[in-house]
């Protein structure tokens, strides 16, 4: 062999075996950061509700032995002691995963929200008492932009660093050596860049009054991510809502101010909000139908306290007075919307969502096989039907009232500050205890004179007599 | 190519000259100590007994620290050499020695019951294991000898004091590697290792310090003034796991949630348990996960612990029998009390055939009954919040072992009363420190009583409790008016005549 040759057979041996290396180092990126795994299936539509996912975690996942100790290494950026718990993130007996939250597997295993994360809801008679979880309902417990800033918190920490991370996971679980490498040069460093990103996406809020507990802004946040609507200065945050009993609302309006009067629309609009992406609903809006269904015919749960019956047939006679044309299943006016001028509530949620929101969400699914067509603009907010109001607490569509015995008190006298979030329910206001040491401690403060947060209209009722009040709150309890 | 390679190694540095020879052994005894590093550093190996009531006194359950070389996890106690010097490093601050604070020291070992000992990461390691907290002692008067009993609450121990001295004297100046040593060499059981007297040299004390700097830090709120001393025969279960487990910061808690100690349980006859309501609260139903829930407690990680060793325990507990009551009987008084305890006991506590499995189906043994219907201190209740259940929910992760079967629960649990006579003081709490007393109604039971002293009173059923202090040792003064230590409540019994209380107390020692 001459030298040219020799020289060139070695070549084609060093590219071989880059070529075998690069394969290998190929596959083993693919299986270890990539391959999507089955998602687990859930026997109950229930389960299903609250575990399974609605496929943000590839774009949007934290890996689950970095979200597993995030609240162990940084405590100190949490409200209080408790892990997630303290964002009232509702724990489910013996579940490994909180009400609201998927763990799939995409390469190594991720976390991500789904519906139940806002729409599951908890309540106890005690302090002391075990909390009872309602699936379905309003999550007035939950923070859920606390949550998100937490998370960029502790990416934002200088302490948020592969050893700090790993060293916390090594007391949990054995990870391998090549998952130790893949977590310490790719995984966790590229987690840490996609909250630090995530913080520029939610700037926008920064500039409007916190959520707090059981609120959110995901109209804005709409608007802003993939609407791609210019910034403005528009409040939408307002209560999450109830998603049980939905096939009796076929027909009405869904969101507050009735922008879309379909229930699969309602939905899928509400996953992408959540950070679903279209793809992944053309492969398996199957998963979203199944969350459909189940919301369509989960039934709200029954006041759990003794009513005195006899109120409660007198508060039935006011409540068809006063209440029933626009509360009332059957009611005229019940589902749907009422100017604002006639309900006089604060009116920023309202304004956020415009005819150009609008044009652009009923444009945005375009070319997928799933369809967006029924949203609009409307002039006021739903009058919605009062199945479980009990357990609906904050009222309002801005949850600025705490209890129903408030609402029907004139706006000067309801109260102008309060706490949100703690789970003891108060069953002579109806509502959640919302003053206190231990609301203040669990829940966050809502203060009525924050723009989006006032207190204002829906006079309905506030008129009647103490004793008339009394019957209907009886009345409502049963609703 | 093997002129052209060796054309490429410098003159010097060729086999044949000088330096090359002294290089090639440099790399070799570098590559020796590398691979006898790595073997010493790697081998994880506890000290076996065959014997099972040895291995539950002596063996390892995993809580010796572990992982990994860089990062240890686990573990509350320091290394075995360390460990055994501790009390004369630090005279001053433990002067009768581990025994003062009521462990076990058998003649000829050199570990306190309830302490094992484990090779990892290089060192000789100790760590807690059941034994610790569910062996104790009696004696039939003053002058008899003592009695060891296994699967007995520890009453006599007080493992707050014990944890605080390990953690301050750890951090005692002169714990150093010369006094460690000479000490050491004192006990004339051939000392560390070469390799162990290496790392003591290089990282084991720096190392050492920073583990106790942080187990203080997080534990400090439960050990020191701000909430009541645990004292003998307690433990606050749950607030040092909340802070070891989870980094909860403690000082955030409500200070009345921080207020958990309760007493130790015995582990005899847990066949029959299984799917009851075990922890004072009667928070989960699953003897192994509640086994494996104490073993956390005792310094084992999901990751360090011995599945393997814990099973030979829990396969041992499961048919323990308890032990019988070795004193005599007046068989007619007994007699005459069985019929008080069908009428007032049974249905809550089982009856006498519960030591042989035997459950009558129907009735409440082993159930949550309601604070509001008990009554007793409600602390170590509040202690268990449902928001600690739902953290638990996620220890052992992504293995079959991960808890599932904690729940918070409002109250607390019936437990069957096998062995009762070595289980006082009684109530969760040990609040009360006989049986006898137990039947008095709450205002007339002792308000102040001593715990800790294993005299056996064998007229009222529980300890002599009103023994300050014997020898070097100093007993747990109990006031009940102290929040937590409150003793009312379980009101079952107490009207009866004195007549029928003292039959009553009879019967109960049948059991």
């Amino acid at each position: 062999m001459n030298g040219v040759a020799r020289r060139r057979q070695r070549l084609w041996i060093v590219v071989a075996i880059l070529a075998v290396m690069g394969a290998i180092a190929g596959s083993v990126a693919y299986v270890k950061l990539s391959r999507e795994l089955p998602e687990p299936q859930f026997a109950s539509d229930e389960d299903h509700f609250l575990f399974a996912s609605v496929g943000n975690e590839r774009a949007h996942g934290i890996p689950y032995w970095v979200w597993l100790v995030l609240p162990r290494i940084f405590p100190e950026h949490l409200p209080r002691p408790g892990g997630y718990s303290a964002f009232g993130i509702v724990g489910m007996d013996g579940r490994e995963m909180p009400a609201g939250f998927a763990k799939v597997t995409i390469g190594y295993p991720r976390v991500g929200i789904n519906c139940a994360f806002c729409h599951t809801t908890r309540w106890r008679e005690r302090p002391a008492d075990p909390p009872t979880i309602v699936p379905a309902g309003p999550a007035h417990q939950t923070g859920a932009q606390d949550y998100v800033r937490f998370l960029i918190a502790c990416a934002s920490d200088p302490r948020f660093t592969a050893g700090n991370i790993l060293g916390e996971i090594a007391k949990n679980y054995r990870l391998s050596l090549v998952d130790r490498v893949l977590y310490r040069f790719i995984i966790i460093p590229s987690t840490r860049r996609r909250l630090l990103a995530l913080e520029r996406d939610i700037e926008w809020m920064h500039q409007r009054p916190e959520w707090g507990r059981g609120r959110a802004d995901l109209l804005n946040d709409a608007k802003f991510s993939f609407l791609r609507q210019p910034g403005d200065k528009t409040i939408g945050t307002a209560d999450t809502v109830p998603l049980w009993n939905l096939k009796q609302h076929g027909g009405m309006a869904y969101f507050w101010d009735g922008s879309n009067t379909s229930l699969r629309e309602a939905v899928v609009s509400a996953a992408l909000a959540g950070g679903t992406p279209p793809g992944w609903i053309d492969e398996r809006i199957s998963s979203l139908d199944r969350v459909v269904n189940y919301v369509s015919a989960v039934k709200p749960a029954p006041y759990p306290f003794a009513v005195d019956q006899a109120l409660v047939q007198k508060g039935s006679a006011v409540f068809s007075g006063a209440c029933a044309e626009c509360h009332a299943f059957g009611g005229a006016r019940t589902g749907k919307v009422i100017p604002i001028a006639e309900i006089g509530t604060d009116r920023q949620r309202l304004d956020a969502w415009t005819a150009e929101s609008a044009t652009l969400y009923n444009a945005f699914a375009d070319g997928h096989d799933w369809k967006f067509s029924a949203f609009r603009k409307s002039d006021g907010y739903v009058a919605v039907p009062l199945d479980g109001v009990w357990l609906r607490a904050p009222y309002l569509h801005n949850g600025s009232v705490p209890s129903l015995g408030d609402l029907l008190e004139p706006p000067d006298r309801r109260p102008v500050q309060f706490w949100r979030g703690y789970d003891v329910y108060d069953a002579a206001r109806v509502g959640f205890v919302s003053d206190g040491p231990d609301a203040r401690r669990v829940g966050t403060a809502h203060d009525t004179a924050k723009p989006g947060n006032s207190n204002a209209g829906h006079l309905f009722g506030t008129q009647l007599s103490v004793e008339e009040k009394r019957a209907l709150l009886e009345f409502l309890k049963t609703q | 190519m093997t002129m052209s390679l060796t054309r490429r190694i410098p003159a010097w540095a060729r086999w044949n000259t000088t330096t090359g020879k002294v290089l090639i052994l440099g790399l070799g005894v570098v590559a020796l100590v590398g691979v006898w590093s790595l073997i010493s550093l790697s081998r994880d190996s506890p000290v076996v007994y065959e014997d099972i009531s040895e291995h539950f006194k002596y063996g390892s359950i995993g809580s010796e620290p572990g992982g990994s070389i860089f990062r240890s996890v686990g573990g509350a106690l320091p290394p075995y050499w360390v460990f055994r010097t501790l009390p004369s490093v630090c005279p001053e601050k433990l002067p009768g020695g581990f025994a003062s604070l009521g462990l076990i020291i058998e003649p000829g070992k050199d570990l306190p019951i309830g302490v094992s000992r484990r090779t990892r990461l290089g060192v000789d390691q100790v760590g807690f294991n059941c034994a610790l907290c569910h062996t104790g002692t009696l004696r039939d008067s003053p002058g008899a000898p003592r009695r060891i009993v296994l699967g007995m609450p520890a009453h006599q121990l007080d493992l707050q004091r014990l944890v605080s001295f390990v953690l301050d004297c750890s951090l005692d100046s002169r714990l150093t590697r010369e006094n460690v040593l000479a000490r050491a060499r004192d006990m004339n059981a051939g000392g560390p290792s070469l390799f162990e007297r290496m790392l003591m040299r290089f990282a084991l004390f720096s190392r050492l310090r920073d583990t106790v700097l942080e187990l203080q830090a997080r534990i400090t709120p439960v050990l020191g003034d701000r909430v009541p001393a645990w004292g003998r025969g307690r433990v606050d279960t749950f607030n040092p796991y909340k802070s070891v487990q989870f980094n909860w910061p403690l000082d955030r808690l409500p200070p009345s949630e921080l207020i958990g100690a309760a007493d130790y349980p015995s582990l005899w006859n847990q066949a029959p348990r299984d799917g009851m309501q075990l922890h004072w609260d009667g928070d989960n139903d699953s003897v192994d996960e509640r086994n494996l829930s104490a073993a956390l407690g005792a310094g084992v990680t999901p990751v360090t612990v011995d599945h393997a060793e814990i099973k030979r325990i829990r396969d041992w507990i499961w048919k323990l029998p308890p032990p019988k009551y070795p004193y005599p009987i007046d068989q007619n008084l007994a007699a005459a009390g069985a019929p008080l305890y069908t009428a007032h006991c049974q249905s809550c506590h089982a009856d006498q055939r519960f030591r042989d499995g035997v459950i009558v189906p129907g009735t409440r043994v082993g159930r949550v009954v309601p604070i509001a219907d008990i009554g007793t201190d409600r602390h170590r209740l509040d202690s268990y919040t449902d928001e600690f259940a739902a953290n638990q929910y996620a220890l052992y992760p992504d293995s079959q072992y991960r808890f599932k079967r904690f729940r918070k629960t409002n109250g607390y649990a019936n437990h069957p009363l096998d062995g009762i006579w070595l289980r006082g003081p009684f109530l969760h709490n040990g609040s009360v420190p006989t049986l006898r007393a137990l039947l008095d109604a709450p205002d007339a039971r002792p308000r102040v009583f001593y715990r800790g002293y294993d005299v056996f009173d064998q007229k009222n059923v529980g300890f002599v409790s009103d023994v300050p202090q014997e020898g070097g040792q100093t007993f747990t003064r109990f006031d009940t008016s102290v929040p937590g230590n409150g003793s009312g409540g379980h009101v079952y019994g107490t009207t009866l005549s004195d007549a029928d209380k003292a039959a009553l107390v009879e019967y109960l020692k049948t059991f």
